[in-house]
């Protein structure tokens, strides 16, 4: 038995050159220190993305994307076939902890400067995967085109709509006319499940080759410090090892979960039926759609609303640029400011997403 | 005692403006008397002459000249006799005009020809040319008379025959409504309304008090008083007034007990037009009280089953013989609430235990003590089952095989409520036992299974979350391992 | 402690832990393929049928009869005429819920619960049915009867 492994392993080392990768990364160290954990949320991350994947093809084999067969179809997947509320519940959790992962790796990321020269490059593309993580939570929510999901879709693409210039065009572009209809299903799935995908994949390979290029970021302060003086892990299999082990809690996590609270169905969306009552977004909208809220009507003569969505924007683009404008952290100095600037956002999305939960 | 003073106040006025006639002569009136004009006698007793109104004011034409050529003359503004629509607007060029009649001492309402707009009668006639009816088909012509004084065609005691002079037609409603029935004059007479009109009691609804006067619509016009939504009140204006009705010695609370029973809310409140009105039970053009041996009959227009049931029932002779009006014994009459199950049963209150005690009935005593056991226990069988089917869903089960079947339980249940006015308890025990209880036993079985399924994924999770930690904890003590070396 | 045994030791407490890690993995595996397997396997009802559902071939049905065809969640009363024409109503009752049958001797469709009777036409013309069934459409796809919502 353990012959023929190590045959087989043989045979492909041959042509595929397997041990320098196993070199290389045995060769990579993870430094090692009192901030040590935040590295794993990066991989967690990924997992959960490639659950998300795994899951999300196999729901693609009974889920129908059309607007009188797609309730009906969730409601089979749910009901007929064999562990069909398990994949589907999976898929939902994974979701959800994808989102709060991504968001924790981000500020963990934002917090230790991480980002600073050379790996300018990594923040981006994890900005702009964390965006599009955002788009898939909100094209992914009207798929089982409930009532719910429906009106959630309805109100979040009005806000977009109230976007200055090209909102109205963005608005329609989206639903795929003027209304919520079946055309905007068909446009939901689409992006969720090859546009969304194809640009995450794009933008994933690009993040990791750089994070196997660059070999992981080390905290500011332990940069004055002598090389040799610096603890550190080997990334095989070491940190790998306990990379997986994380992996398998989550996974645990996962399905107890998806057990205990599987994803409820609802009603079927009707396009002609009021709105239920307090209609919200997904919990990692929830801040943004609380704080448009508490915008007065008109500030001046433009749109409280209008005003809100300009500023979040705003947010959204320093937020991603802050490797540029952070010259300090880039230069191995302390920035003090960058700090306050997170703990204050940290501080308001927690306590409006509150305020957005308990209203 | 108000009529009585409205005619004295007329008299008075009648009085006044005689004095002033006496002054002026009328050379119309002089002239068509002398020719022995019917028109010019009749209008000596119209109420428009009591009020030193002249012919001018409808005909046109100088009342003071002599020459007759000249009188008439179109010089003189003479129009001759009104031909269709303009009659009524001859009428309407005073009436509707609150400062004209103000002068003549009138306290009429001025927006009849504002009502009579919107009613069925001010609809093109088969000519074409004018309205169906004018003033003066209801008001006469040249003997207008007020409504109060019984000369009037439209005083209460005259309405009826007016009316049915058009509407008891044939061939006249044959041109305008073909399947309008033309016998409500007929009916109306064989009604308490009808007979007590015929007495002289003008306190009596006739047509006006239903239709309305000028603004008479259709039936189906939601604006109708008659329209079946509006019947409850319409009737209630009299029948809910306790001072009008005291010399009846009818009860008045029929309005509120019927805005609160089953039918009352179902069309009141709910608007639902197949629920029968007060004129589905008492009849409308021949408004009495359904007899005590009819009352089955009257239910059973809708409730055809129930009254079937019935009267092949052993009740039926019963009730008879003693003279119980039949379906009111159990559920009341203007205050029918939805039944319940309390509605039979020997417990106090029930409706069997006015008959039927331990002591005398026994019989009937024990069949309603084991009908209300049956039907208790479908009842908690059922709400166990859903509760059952609920549990289940809630935990995330497909459970639609079940829960289509608890439609049959239902089903069941509404059967067993019509089947027991049979009063048979084999009857009854087949539908409760041979129909509900066995299906909502297999709803349970099914529900039951449903739920253990549920379970299973609980241990399943149990089996996988133990593999899952296995293999992380001796990753675990493997990284330990490996770290040691 | 003996040299030469300590290596020896440590390799077969080195196979052990292999050994145990890899019969975890393969539990694991089980834990993972077994779910995921269960769900590939195509399920008894292959396919979400909800807009159309069949009622059986045309042989199966009588002139001049009736039958309650399960459409999703609710029945559906499927009905041949005496002229042989096809026709399929919501069976649930207007009134109180009760489903529906066909009497033959009326020629209507008929409520035992409340004696409500709906005409061929689903219109309600007696009893305290206040509004009239919904029809669905039939097709006949060769011997095949199919029910299907109208649109």
């Amino acid at each position: 038995m353990k012959l023929n492994w190590e045959k087989f392993y043989g045979w492909i080392d041959e042509r595929l050159q397997l041990q320098d990768l196993v070199n290389f990364m045995g060769k990579k160290y993870v430094p090692v220190h009192r901030h040590s954990i935040w590295y794993y949320f990066g991989g967690v991350t990924l997992f959960l993305f490639i659950i998300q994947v795994l899951t999300g093809i196999l729901l693609l084999f009974y889920y129908k994307g059309s607007a009188d067969l797609a309730f009906e179809s969730i409601q089979f997947i749910m009901s007929k076939v064999q562990f069909g509320w398990l994949i589907r519940s999976i898929h939902t959790w994974s979701a959800n902890l994808f989102i709060l992962s991504a968001f924790i790796h981000m500020f963990s990321v934002y917090f230790e400067k991480s980002y600073r020269k050379p790996r300018e490059m990594t923040w981006v593309t994890g900005m702009l995967m964390l965006f599009l993580g955002l788009g898939f939570g909100f094209s992914g929510y009207l798929l089982p085109w409930n009532e719910l999901a429906f009106f959630a879709t309805k109100v979040g693409s009005d806000i977009i709509g109230a976007v200055p210039l090209v909102g109205e065009e963005l608005k329609i572009f989206m639903r795929g006319g003027e209304d919520v209809t079946g055309a905007t299903l068909s446009r939901m799935f689409g992006f969720h499940i090859a546009l969304f995908p194809a640009l995450f994949s794009i933008l994933l390979v690009i993040h990791l080759l750089i994070v196997q290029r660059q070999g992981i970021s080390q905290p500011l302060h332990l940069e004055s410090e002598a090389e040799n003086e610096i603890k550190k892990m080997p990334f095989f299999p070491n940190f790998f090892l306990r990379d997986l082990l994380l992996w398998l809690l989550v996974l645990n996590i996962l399905s107890i979960l998806a057990v205990f609270f599987p994803s409820e169905l609802g009603h079927k969306a009707d396009p002609f039926a009021s709105a239920p009552e307090g209609i919200k977004p997904e919990w990692y909208f929830l801040f943004m759609f609380q704080t448009l809220k508490y915008f007065p009507a008109h500030i001046w003569f433009v749109e409280g609303e209008i005003v809100g969505i300009i500023l979040f924007g705003f947010a959204g683009i320093l937020w991603l640029l802050v490797p540029f404008w952070d010259r300090k952290s880039s230069i191995g100095k302390k920035n003090r400011m960058i700090n306050y600037i997170g703990i204050f956002a940290v501080m308001f999305i927690i306590v409006l997403t509150i305020l957005g939960w308990i209203s | 005692m108000k009529q009585t003073l409205m005619l004295l106040l007329f008299s008075l006025l009648n009085f006044g403006s005689l004095a002033i006639y006496a002054q002026i002569e009328d050379q119309c009136l002089t002239c068509h008397e002398a020719i022995g004009d019917k028109a010019a006698e009749l209008y000596k007793t119209d109420i428009h002459f009591v009020k030193n109104i002249s012919c001018t004011a409808c005909h046109g034409g100088n009342n003071q000249l002599d020459d007759m050529e000249a009188a008439m003359s179109k010089k003189e503004g003479f129009k001759g006799v009104p031909k269709g629509d303009e009659i009524s607007e001859r009428c309407s060029s005073c009436h509707s005009k609150s400062e004209v009649m103000k002068k003549y001492n009138s306290n009429l309402p001025t927006d009849q020809i504002e009502l009579i707009q919107n009613s069925v009668h001010w609809q093109k006639s088969i000519s074409g040319n004018s309205n169906i009816l004018q003033c003066i088909n209801c008001h006469n012509a040249h003997g207008i008379v007020p409504v109060s004084n019984p000369a009037s065609p439209v005083y209460s005691l005259n309405i009826p025959a007016t009316c049915s002079k058009c509407h008891s037609n044939a061939i006249y409603m044959r041109s305008y409504n073909p399947s309008m029935p033309i016998d409500q004059y007929q009916k109306y007479l064989t009604s308490i309304h009808g007979m007590k009109n015929r007495k002289g009691d003008v306190k009596a609804a006739d047509c006006s008090d239903c239709h309305g006067s000028h603004d008479i619509r259709n039936s189906h016009d939601v604006k109708s008083k008659v329209y079946p939504i509006n019947i409850p009140k319409t009737c209630s204006e009299c029948h809910s007034n306790h001072e009008y009705m005291s010399s009846y010695n009818i009860p008045t609370d029929q309005f509120a007990k019927y805005s609160k029973s089953v039918h009352g809310v179902a069309l009141l409140e709910k608007n639902d037009l197949s629920a029968p009105a007060c004129n589905s039970c008492h009849g409308n053009h021949a408004a009495v009280p359904p007899g005590v041996q009819s009352i089955s009959k009257v239910c059973g227009t809708c409730h055809v089953l129930n009254a079937e049931l019935f009267a092949g029932s052993p009740h039926k002779k019963v009730f008879d013989e003693k003279n119980y009006p039949e379906c009111e014994t159990c559920h009341k009459n203007h205050e029918i609430v939805t039944a319940t199950n309390d509605l039979i049963g020997v417990e106090k209150g029930s409706a069997c235990s006015k008959c039927h005690d331990e002591l005398s009935n026994v019989e009937g005593y024990k069949s309603a003590r084991t009908m209300k056991q049956l039907i208790d226990s479908l009842d908690t069988r059922i709400a166990f089952a859903k509760k059952l089917v609920e549990d289940a869903e809630q935990k995330g089960m497909e459970i639609s095989e079940a829960k289509f079947k608890l439609r049959d339980a239902a089903q069941s249940k509404q059967e067993a409520r019509t089947v027991i006015h049979s009063f048979n308890l084999d009857k009854f025990n087949e539908v409760v036992k041979g129909k509900g209880l066995t299906t909502t036993s297999l709803i349970i079985v099914e529900a039951r299974e449903s739920i253990d399924d549920y379970y299973f994924r609980r241990y399943g999770l149990a089996v996988s979350v133990f593999i899952i930690t296995g293999l992380a904890i001796t990753i675990f003590l493997y990284i330990r391992k490996i770290e040691k070396s | 402690m003996d040299q030469t045994k300590i290596p020896d030791e440590q390799n077969s407490r080195r196979k052990f832990l292999k050994y145990i890690l890899s019969s975890w993995f393969g539990g694991f595996c089980i834990a993972v393929f077994y779910p995921l397997i269960a769900y590939l396997k195509p399920p008894e009802q292959s396919e979400v049928t909800v807009t159309s559902v069949s009622a059986g071939s045309l042989s199966d049905i009588e002139k001049e009869s009736g039958k309650i065809i399960r459409f999703g969640n609710k029945p559906v009363i499927l009905i041949r005429t005496q002229d042989d024409k096809l026709i399929a109503y919501d069976a649930v009752c207007t009134h109180l819920d009760c489903t529906v049958q066909y009497k033959k001797e009326m020629g209507v469709i008929w409520c035992a619960c409340h004696n409500g009777k709906y005409d061929l036409n689903g219109r309600n013309i007696s009893g305290p049915p206040p509004k009239p069934l919904m029809a669905y459409r039939v097709t006949l796809k060769g011997d095949e009867i199919l029910i299907s919502k109208q649109t």
